[in-house]
């Protein structure tokens, strides 16, 4: 490694290490040899802007083993006896019809597909709402400003496994549990909506100034009291975004359990369409159809993320 | 006579760990209708001994009684009742700031209130007209329905203290209560406290740490060094000598009164910082 050259900018020469020693200080030289000190080379010789830390390293390494596994795995699946090109142009020439040629072909009328949008989206207002309800009270139990401490974490703990299981699981769990239909896909939406808002909630709560709470506390304000005036009124505008964002994860959700739950719904019709019909054209529309809602929900949770939750 | 006062404390003793003491013994008595300041270096046990009055912060050792009750040893529901006739000041005025200034007064009332009448906003024409009266006389009737982010730090200074008195209080509990604001404002605040207590009667107990105003404006000083009461007197009692104990550097006089401003004017320059 060459010795890397230091040009102080109080003194016209280079400065060399043995130059500041042998000459003594020149002015500025202790913040110059200290400066030295921290500072890091690569093996070319040049100055380091990023050095390599343990997290740094981690991800490197977890992303390098991805690669290689997604190589392997390309390389060694066996694909049977479908022919890979083959399968790959019928794939095409169906999107195709899919997306350029929607359209009814007699199986459902566009009344039936604009009920099917209707009751996928009431069933995700019917999760959300008693979600939020239920979520609300287990929020306030798991903010550690307005709560117990021990309580808090046990139900953030508990809301962090429930969270961890994928809402298809869950309506999967309960589809066992309760029988196929639109009970267990409630209940499964209903779970991971509670899971996801309680952590939300908890953590907008969390942010409330503690002097706001002990200010209320110090009149003699009850907990309701405190939660009701000064946690509500600081928080309302987030919460409210965070239920609307999970309204939109939801409709996406139930579209997808009304297919394997026997929920009904818009995801129900997609699923016949699709795998009972083979109506392509159809499956194109109802495709369009829930994309029409899901691109207006997220346009809109997009903007209340925006101005309430990230710019509060 | 004891009986007589308003709040008597006797030993009070409080520590956060086991290592430090944040009060020790501390032993005092307020009448009704005294201005009183506590004075001290920060960290010298000014907000502690405050929180522990009302029980934001609960004591380790000693009594407090208060009205005649026993404040250290007294259960939630008994607990709020006795709150309610005790304010609360603080220095970050600590408002609802998405609430407007007449919802933030009658939050006082809440006190007062049963969980479902407090949580629904249900408050008697009386109480209403009466948040509006001491608004008005803290010279905020205007801003009443002016939501409290938008105002001025001496208006909602003004706010809190309107909050504190609404509840009928008998006795204010003020932790540095201009501590954040400029001079001209930490005067007017100044001001209605002490109106509070010559008009009102209320007494009011205020951490301070600019001690040119708590010379201006008390009956009474105290001050706490290290956890332990080491003066309580007059303002005429307080000289350069017992100043220099209270703070352990020599007390030179300009210093003494200016100091204030400066601790005062480097809070602000701070708090811009932080708000930037
Ligand atoms: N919540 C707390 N936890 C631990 N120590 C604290 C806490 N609050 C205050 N202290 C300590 O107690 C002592 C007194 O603090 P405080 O009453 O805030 O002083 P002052 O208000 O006079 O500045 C300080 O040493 C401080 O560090
Ligand atoms: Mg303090």
């Amino acid at each position: 490694m060459t010795p890397p050259v230091w040009a102080g900018t109080r003194s016209p020469v280079p400065v060399t290490e043995a130059s500041t020693g042998a000459m003594g200080a020149p002015a500025g030289a202790a913040s110059a040899e200290t400066a030295r000190q921290f500072k890091r080379y690569s093996r070319r010789g040049k100055l380091k802007t990023r050095v390599m830390t343990k997290s740094n390293a981690a991800l490197t390494a977890t992303l390098v083993a991805f690669g290689a596994l997604t190589v392997y795995t390309m390389l060694t699946i066996n694909y049977g006896k479908v022919a890979l090109f083959d399968a790959f142009v019928q794939m095409l020439k169906n999107l195709m019809v899919m997306f350029f040629q929607p359209g009814l072909a007699g199986h459902f009328t566009a009344f039936d597909v604009f009920e099917g949008v209707l009751i996928t989206v009431a069933l995700s207002v019917l999760t959300t709402f008693i979600g939020a309800a239920i979520a609300f009270v287990l929020g306030l139990l798991a903010s550690a400003n307005l709560s117990n401490r021990v309580l808090a974490n046990a139900i953030k703990a508990v809301m962090s496994v429930f969270r961890a299981v994928p809402t298809i699981l869950w309506v999967l769990v309960f589809t066992v549990a309760l029988g196929l239909g639109a009970g267990a896909a409630v209940v499964g939406l209903l779970f991971h909506s509670i899971a996801y808002l309680v952590k939300a909630y908890s953590e907008c709560f969390e942010e409330v100034d503690a002097g706001v709470l002990d200010a209320l506390r110090a009149c003699g304000a009850s907990w309701w009291h405190v939660v009701f005036k000064a946690v509500v009124p600081e928080k309302i505008s987030q919460m409210l975004s965070w239920t609307f964002i999970r309204f939109e994860i939801n409709f996406t959700n139930a579209i997808a359990i009304g297919a394997i739950a026997g929920a009904g719904g818009i995801g129900y019709q997609l699923f016949l369409a699709g795998s009972f019909y083979f109506s392509f054209r159809e499956v194109g529309l109802i495709v369009y159809c829930c994309l029409a809602v899901a691109v207006v929900l997220e346009v809109i949770a997009t903007k209340l993320r925006k101005r309430y939750i990230l710019h509060s | 006579m004891e009986a007589r006062n308003l709040l008597q404390i006797e030993k009070l003793g409080k520590d956060y760990s086991s290592k430090s003491k944040a009060l020790t013994d501390v032993t005092l008595s307020l009448p009704r209708g005294q201005f009183v300041s506590v004075i001290g270096s920060s960290g010298a046990g000014k907000s502690t001994l405050l929180r522990c009055i009302n029980r934001l912060i609960d004591p380790n050792a000693g009594s407090i009684v208060f009205d005649g009750k026993d404040v250290a040893g007294m259960g939630r529901r008994e607990l709020r009742q006795v709150r309610r006739r005790i304010s609360m000041i603080f220095q970050h005025y600590n408002l609802v700031y998405r609430s407007t200034s007449i919802e933030n007064v009658l939050q006082g009332r809440l006190g007062y209130k049963s969980t479902i009448a407090g949580v629904l906003g249900l408050y008697s024409e009386e109480e209403k007209e009466r948040a509006f009266t001491i608004l008005d006389q803290l010279g905020l009737a205007e801003f009443a329905y002016t939501r409290t982010d938008q105002l001025s730090g001496g208006q909602k200074q003004r706010v809190g203290i309107a909050r504190a008195l609404l509840q009928d209080p008998l006795l204010i509990l003020a932790d540095e209560p201009i501590a954040s604001l400029d001079p001209k404002a930490s005067q007017m605040i100044m001001e209605h406290l002490r109106w509070a207590v010559d008009t009102l009667g209320i007494t009011c107990l205020v951490n301070l740490h600019q001690v040119d105003y708590a010379i201006e404006f008390s009956d009474r000083i105290l001050a706490l060094k290290k956890g332990h009461l080491v003066f309580d007197g007059t303002p005429d009692e307080l000289d350069a000598r017992a100043i220099s104990d209270i703070y352990g550097t020599p007390y030179v006089e300009e210093r003494a009164v200016r100091g204030g401003l400066f601790e005062n004017l480097e809070e602000e320059v701070l708090a811009t910082v932080g708000a930037a």
